[in-house]
């Protein structure tokens, strides 16, 4: 499912990044990748903000949907 | 690697700072040279190359800062910067600046310049944050990993930076073969035949072959453009159309595997190089914690207009017994001045000169040191703390109303430094449109060079209101921003949006060492500005004030009247038809504080001070639509050039100026006929 659906405080594991080069490349380039844990830190309608590590990221909606999570988690 | 590196003396080194935006690059650029350059607390301070020199033991340096970007595909025109330089510059080194608390991030971009055969050190900076989190670094072992010297520092406090020229000066083309990480053996062999194939083309370019099949097989525009250009579209075709076709009968794109190799490579170096706490025993995040009041859903907005209003305040409640001094000296020294010479029997005309040309022009800009410094030092606490980007996350919901996003906010609270740099700052935005928007618009945020206008007219009109007759202003300017957004938004041009994805920095403290050289940065700035620009323009008007030869001086009939004249039907409807008030106007456009400069000598305040003259000559009304005007009809010269070159076409200053005429002439109008009506402050 989409990034975009997670409520904050939930985790997910990153399987897939959708999205045209330009959004993709700029997802990757901040640590958007297969494989990551992400958490929701913020998601109330406007962009969201989520914790890829210790790093924070703000994102905006339409860039959550692109990216598509697994809440079961990442093996490691 | 050479690419198009000249050659250099022996003792002759070319050092680029590279890395991602605010790992602490212009920090150590500033450390390094003993530059000033922006430093700030968000990612996009630095928005273009700039150079600086250094000697260490019998070495000379050319240190080379860049625009921070996290990788080399240059979404935005910062990147572009970045990119173009790092992959087609002279240079000798690449000072590549990590962030040691965020290394996987980071690695990433520094795998990049390895893999395209890049010279580099590996500075870990931030080296107290990680130790701050608990995180060792191997440094010898990553080196090794990388097959790069590695260097700790903390450029903030100048750590570290003695081994770093050391190593500099000792870095010779040690590694001449590039990176190479093993993407698996179905974009191997496809790697393996590209190359062959570039080969056999004859793709002469110095770039490294396997690097740019990798760039190919990602489908990399410039790659591929380069590629068109060295052996020609009928042959790039064909190596474009075996990539097509491995990849149909490929089960992954490549372009992901590739990034998930570089990934795999990066996560094996950090395993094997870097310790870190169990998450059960990180020390607790203090920026989550503000971050829970700051970016909340209700409490944001307020919370910033809250800041906004804070900055304000403490620019104006400290400034306003600051200038009463300075304002009573330049008087003084006027008054005491003026007799002195006449009593010396020196000629009325060159007494006139200082008097009512240099203090009553240049001085009544002068008196506000104060509030430029106060202003300054305030943005500067702002931008070092980190809340720069929270401020651009908080905003997103206005602007996103505007078709904008919040990134965009951050040019906005730029231009109330200045607009100069507010325009560059669009830089950071990928998508055309939401640039040119940005624009447009930024010239509308209050620029630390109107300032002066208001102080001085409030401070004659409106004596018991004037913070919130100056408040007023700002936020009429950001509210006719949003409007003017809006609008454009609708008319101009369709196209995409720019894609809201923003790292937020940890909140820092704010270094003394940081916010005052930024401080006096600016306020050396404003004094320069008023001893050349502003001196020059005011000595232009004085001489204007004194022909044709035998008038009175600054009377209607001298060349400033008569000029004056001219222009003053346009204003009459809004209040301020004199012909003083018009041609403060006019001279204004070459820079802002020249308003209180012209206005100071052609009122001759070098002997009763500006704001009798105001107080004579204006209503209350009339000054709350002369500032208006002020503060939003065409922007500087500067503002203009900068968005002339920004945008590489004279279309946009010119349509920049002329519809901020208009629309300063319509508020105005509004602001002035209303009052009349309403009889308000006539
Ligand atoms: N704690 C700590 N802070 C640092 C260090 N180096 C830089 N900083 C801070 O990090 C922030 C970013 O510094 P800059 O020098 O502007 O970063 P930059 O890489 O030039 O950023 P861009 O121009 O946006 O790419 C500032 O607030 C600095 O004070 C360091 O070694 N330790
Ligand atoms: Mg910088």
């Amino acid at each position: 499912m989409p990034l975009a659906m997670l409520k904050p405080g939930e985790t997910a594991c990153i399987k897939k990044i959708n999205g045209g080069r330009t959004a993709k490349g700029k997802l990757t380039d901040l640590g958007f990748v297969s494989g990551k844990t992400v958490k929701i830190h913020r998601s109330s309608g406007g962009p969201l903000i989520v914790g890829l590590g210790d790093n924070r990221v703000a994102l905006g909606r339409g860039m959550a949907h692109k990216v598509i999570v697994e809440t079961k988690g990442c093996e490691n | 690697m050479a690419l198009n590196k000249t050659k250099r003396k022996n003792n002759e080194l070319k050092v680029a700072l590279a890395g991602n935006p605010n790992s602490g690059k212009t920090t150590m650029f500033n450390e390094l040279t003993g530059s000033r350059q922006h430093v700030g607390n968000w990612p996009g301070v630095t928005v273009e190359k700039k150079t600086g020199r250094d000697s260490y033991q019998n070495y000379s340096l050319e240190v080379i800062d860049l625009p921070g970007t996290y990788s080399l595909g240059a979404y935005s025109e910062d990147e572009v910067v970045a990119r173009d330089f790092l992959t087609t510059g002279d240079y000798d080194v690449v000072l590549n600046i990590i962030n040691s608390s965020n290394l996987d991030r980071n690695l990433y971009f520094t795998v990049q310049l390895l893999e395209m055969g890049v010279d580099l050190i590996a500075v870990l900076n931030m080296a107290d944050e990680a130790e701050k989190k608990g995180i060792k670094i191997d440094k010898e072992k990553i080196g090794q990993l990388l097959g790069t010297p590695v260097v700790e520092t903390v450029a903030s406090k100048g750590r570290g930076i003695d081994s770093l020229l050391a190593e500099t000066v000792q870095h010779r083309d040690l590694s001449e073969a590039a990176l190479k990480i093993d993407y698996g053996s179905e974009v191997e062999d496809l790697i393996s035949e590209v190359v062959s194939m570039l080969k056999e083309f004859d793709f002469t370019s110095q770039i490294n072959q396997r690097w740019a099949a990798v760039k190919l097989i990602e489908h990399d525009p410039e790659a591929v453009k380069l590629l068109e250009r060295e052996v020609g579209v009928s042959k790039a075709k064909k190596i474009k159309s075996l990539i097509a076709e491995r990849e149909l009968k490929a089960e992954d794109d490549f372009d992901n595997i590739i990034i998930d190799k570089k990934y795999e490579f990066i996560n094996k170096v950090i395993s094997e190089s870097v310790q870190r706490p169990a998450a059960d025993q990180e020390p607790e995040n203090v920026s989550d914690k503000i971050d829970a009041i700051v970016t909340n859903k209700y409490l944001g907005i307020p919370i910033f207009m809250a800041v906004m209003w804070g900055i304000f305040k403490f620019t104006f409640t400290l400034g306003d017994p600051l200038i009463g001094y300075i304002e009573a000296f330049f008087e003084a020294a006027g008054g005491w001045l003026g007799g002195l010479l006449v009593g010396a029997g020196i000629s009325p005309l060159i007494t006139s000169f200082i008097t009512d040309g240099i203090i009553g022009g240049v001085g009544s800009v002068l008196v506000f040191i104060p509030n430029i410094f106060l202003l300054f030092l305030a943005i500067g606490i702002l931008e070092d703390s980190g809340y720069m980007s929270r401020a651009a996350y908080v905003m997103d919901k206005v602007m996103s109303k505007l078709g904008l996003h919040g990134k965009s906010f951050i040019p906005m609270i730029v231009g109330f430094g200045c607009n100069v740099p507010g325009v560059m700052a669009t830089r950071t935005l990928d998508s055309k449109r939401d640039r040119i928007i940005s624009i447009l618009i930024n010239p509308l945020m209050s620029c630390s060079a109107r300032l002066p206008v208001y102080v001085v007219f409030a401070g004659a009109l409106f004596p018991n209101h004037a913070s919130t007759v100056v408040f007023s202003l700002y936020a009429l300017g950001i509210v006719m921003a949003v409007i003017m957004a809006g609008i454009f938004n609708k008319i101009l041009f369709k196209g995409e949006r720019s894609h809201f994805v923003m790292e937020l920095p940890p909140y820092r403290f704010p270094t003394l060492k940081g916010v005052f050289i930024h401080m006096w940065e600016k306020v050396g700035a404003f004094i320069k500005k008023a001893g050349t620009i502003i001196f020059a323009v005011v000595v232009l008007i004085w001489v204007l004030a004194n022909l044709p030869l035998g008038v009175e001086y600054a009377s209607a009939q001298s060349l400033i009247g008569q000029f004056g004249q001219l222009m003053a039907p346009i204003f009459e409807p809004l209040g301020f038809g004199n012909w003083q008030a018009a041609s403060s106007l006019v001279f204004g456009i070459l820079a802002k504080e020249v308003v209180v400069g012209t206005l100071g000598v052609v009122y001759a305040a070098g002997e009763g001070g500006l704001r009798a003259a105001l107080t004579a000559n204006f209503s209350p009304l009339a000054a709350y639509s002369f500032l208006t005007m002020v503060l939003l009809y065409t922007p500087c010269i500067a503002t203009l050039g900068a968005i002339k070159s920004e945008t590489q076409s004279w279309k946009w200053p010119i349509i920049t100026a002329s519809y901020l005429f208009v629309l300063a002439w319509l508020v105005s109008f509004v602001i002035y006929q209303g009052g009349m009506l309403l009889g308000i402050g006539v």
